[in-house]
Parts: C-alpha cells; structure tokens; sequence
C-alpha cells in the first residue's frame, strides 16, 4: 500500500478510509459465511403439567431447563451439514429423535439443543456424543445418557428417578434424594459428583474398583461399610428410602454435602 | 412401566411390535431396572441367535402336511387314553394307601426323604439369611449358599460362576454379532465419530481386560464379575448404538 501515497493528487487521509471500508467488506462478508454454516430452528408448543420430552440426539449438546410457563420452548442450533429435525407432540409427550430423522445419511453436522419446558415435567435425553445439562427439573423422571463421551451435569432436580450414564466423562449431579426414589449414576472413566442435602434419606451402593476413591464427606456414618478391599461401599443414610447407585468403573466417587 | 408390565413386553419389543411410546417407556425402565434388563438382553440374543442359526430350518418343506400328521398323532394318543380311562380301578396296581393312587413302597419312602432333605435346606438358608443384617445390602461378595451348591451338583440349578460364565458367553456372542454391524457402518462416519468411537472403546476394553486378569487371579470376585459383566454390558450398548448411524 506504500507506493499509493506516491501516486499524485490521491491524500493519504482519503487511501486510509478506503482500506477501513475494505476491511469492513472483508469482515462482514466472513461473518455471513459462518452464518450460513449455521440453521437456527425454533418451535413452540403448549404443554401441561406432566409434559414428557423425549430428545435423542446424533452429536451435540443438549441444555434443558425447566420454567414456570406452562409451554416447551425447543431452539436448536444446527450446524453444515444440516440435520432434520422433525419434532413430535405425541399426547404429551414431545418427541424429537435426530438418530431416526437421520437414518442412512451419513454426513450430519452436530445439534446444539436448549429447551425449556415446565418445572413438572419428564425429561429422557441421549446423545451419541456431547454433553447433557439438565436444570430445574421437579417431575418424575430424569434420564440423561451418552452413548460415549461427553459431560452430565444435572443441577436442581428434584424427581423421584434418576439416571444418568456415560462412557467417558464427568457427571455431577446437584439436588435431593426423594423418598422411595430410585437414582443411578454410571461412568466408566470420569468423576462423579452428587451433591444432596445433608438429610438426605438413602441406600449408597458405591463402586469404584480401580480407583477405591470413594469420598463420602458428611455423609460417612457408621453404617457405611468397605467391601471388596475398599472397591465398594454399602450403607445407610438416615431412615434409607431411596435407594442409591453409584458406578465409577474408572474414576472417583464424591458425595458432597448441599 | 413395572417389571411385569415390562416383562410381558419383552417378547414384543424383540419383536419390534411395540409402539414408539411403548417401546421408549420399555426402555427406559430398562435402564433403571437391571433385573428386567438382563432379562430382555437374554431374550434379545435368544432370539438373534435363533434367527441366524435356525432360519433356514424353521420351515418344513411341507408344512401343511406335517400339522396333518401331528393332529392325527394327537388324536390317536387322546383316543387311548380314553379307552385306559375306561379300566376300573381294582384293575389299577396295588396303592401303598388302599386308594386309586399308584405309588409304590419305595416311592414313597424315597419322597419322604427327598422332602426332608429338601425341608432342612431350606431351613437352614432360612436361618442363614434371618441372622444376615438387616440392611438390604448384605450379600454383596456372598459365597454360593449350600442349596445353590446342592441344586448345582445335582444339575439342577447352576453355581453364581455357571451363571457368570453362561452370561459371558452370551454378552460376547451379542458383542460379535454388533461388531460386524459396526465394521460395516464406520467406513461412512467422519473422522470425528471413528476417534470418539474408538477412544471410548478403547476404555471399555481396558476395563474389560483389567477384569479378565483380576477373575483369573481370583474366579469368586464378585466385583470384578459384576464390573466385567457391567463392561461387557457398555460396550455392547456402545456397538449397537453406533450401528445406528
């Protein structure tokens, strides 16, 4: 660009204005290109208090949270080569599956899901790979499994079954212990993290047989016992009506107190 | 969904006669009832095993022909047990009690023993299991009980290591059978699916390994029995549904 302000009757003010104007071109052009590799899809449907949503994905996150509208709100981010998402309301039942919309397509970009649905309601989520939040959630089930890897985070739940599983990755779960309520958690290489209330009520199978890191924190009492040279631990918290499932094939075991 | 309800569906959902609601309520309460679980996968390669073995076996070259001769074997049983029916009871064998029963002597004294044998064992897992604690969880590295190994040494149950060597054999037919699917269907993935794939499976058949050693070194570890089966359980589910993209 030097030899430009050499050139007579052209001021370097005006040489400056031209480069900024091309950049802005060159700027804006690229954004719109990643745009492009980009589809926004967004639906609404209206939903009463036990709504159940049932999300299968190929690849992607999926974020699922509940509020206090009686609506499922489900926006999805999806990226080049554009998925087909063909959602369903099924009498109550919300039913989104991105493996069978898919079947026989062997290019499909990931899927980025964030749905909001009632407090009450069911959630069922998988994914082939990604992660899986789940937030807010007081209804009878949450079920969040990866195939593979990917992250399990499920924070404020409060339903009376719960299990989440995957292959590699962490899962940390944030919520209470309902009575009678059957909770499982399974990793083969990660950590898992259950955070509860310290009058939680349950039955602790924990299993952790390579690492023997089993951390029970406030909740270690003299009914917790040690089986299998330190592999596992079986007891009681409180009056025991839950019941409790923790497999680590890999990793560690927490229990931390809320 | 309860484990009846589910267990009355098993044979349908293998099928794949159930509904997309039904099949996915099914599922679900597979993945929070291990029991029902284990129990559908048995059936599951049951019936794969069968479809791949015996398909070509299972129609008779002349099907109508062959129910013909059952219903006229059926048919003549039914007629002579009619006419055996018809001899009066003095004619039937002496009976140890006077009455139409005919049973002998020997029978009847080899019964008795055979329910007093059978009454002390199961009173004594009776007592076995009232003086465990009572806490639900005890069991977890049990040795086989006495009436399991009876049962086993008289070929009637099988041993927890029967059971344990039954159900690896099987996972790993399972296994095979969804390995092929996947060898099949991967050369269509991206590179990003063959990397996670293989990672995650790399673990799988780490722990799968691991525990293979461990039971070697010790064949009554239940843990390790439990973790491997548990291992051989993720990477079927692993190779199914990855046969699925």
């Amino acid at each position: 660009m030097i030899w430009f302000y050499h050139i007579p009757g052209i001021r370097k003010s005006a040489l400056k204005a031209t480069a900024f104007l091309f950049a802005v071109f060159v700027l804006s052009f690229l954004a719109a290109e990643n745009v492009q590799a980009q589809k926004k899809f967004s639906k609404t449907y209206p939903a009463g208090k036990n709504i159940r949503l049932q999300l299968t994905n190929r690849t992607g996150t999926i974020t699922v949270r509940g509020w206090d509208r009686k609506s499922v709100q489900i926006s999805a981010v999806l990226e080049k080569p554009i998925a087909n998402i063909t959602p369903k309301n099924l009498s109550g039942t919300i039913l989104i599956d991105v493996v069978r919309d898919n079947k026989g397509r062997n290019d499909v970009g990931e899927v980025n899901f964030t749905v909001y649905v009632p407090y009450e309601s069911a959630v069922d989520i998988e994914t082939r790979i990604g992660n899986l939040i789940v937030a807010s959630i007081q209804g009878g089930l949450v079920r969040a499994h990866i195939s593979s890897e990917g992250d399990i985070t499920l924070t404020n739940i409060g339903a009376a079954s719960v299990s989440a599983k995957n292959v590699i990755g962490d899962i940390f779960y944030d919520g209470v212990f309902q009575p009678n309520g059957i909770y499982r958690f399974y990793s083969m290489q990660g950590n898992v993290n259950l955070r509860i209330p310290l009058r939680s009520s349950f039955r602790l199978v924990a299993t952790a047989p390579s690492t023997r890191s089993i951390s029970l924190g406030s909740f270690s009492n003299a009914s917790m016992r040690f089986v299998g040279k330190g592999r596992r631990v079986v007891g009681k918290v409180g009056a025991g009506s839950a019941s409790v499932t923790v497999t680590n094939q890999q990793g560690s075991i927490s229990l931390l107190r809320r | 969904m309860n484990c009846q309800n589910c267990q009355n569906l098993i044979s349908e959902y293998v099928d794949g006669e159930l509904s997309d609601s039904e099949s996915r309520s099914f599922r679900i309460h597979l993945s929070i009832c291990s029991e029902c679980a284990k129990l559908a996968g048995d059936f599951a390669e049951i019936v794969g095993f069968c479809e791949e073995n015996f398909a070509e076996d299972s129609t008779p070259p002349n099907s109508q022909a062959l129910w013909c001769r059952i219903n006229n074997i059926i048919e003549a049983e039914i007629e002579e047990s009619e006419v055996v029916d018809e001899v009066p009871v003095e004619k039937a064998g002496r009976s140890f009690f006077g009455g139409p029963l005919s049973l002998s002597v020997g029978q009847v004294l080899a019964s008795v023993v055979l329910i007093a044998v059978v009454s002390s064992l199961l009173t004594i897992v009776g007592f076995k299991n009232f003086s465990a604690p009572d806490d639900g969880l005890a069991g977890f590295e049990a040795e086989p009980s006495v009436f399991e190994k009876v049962l086993a040494k008289l070929g009637v149950g099988e041993t927890p290591a029967d059971r344990a060597e039954r159900r690896l054999k099987e996972r790993k037919s399972a296994i095979e059978y969804w390995s092929q699917r996947v060898a099949k269907r991967r050369v269509e993935w991206d590179t990003g699916t063959r990397v996670t794939f293989d990672r995650n499976m790399d673990v799988i058949d780490r722990a799968v390994k691991q525990y293979t050693i461990l039971l070697q070194e010790n064949p009554q570890d239940e843990i390790s029995t439990e973790m491997l089966d548990s291992a051989l359980n993720e990477k079927m589910e692993l190779l199914r549904e990855f046969s699925e993209l």
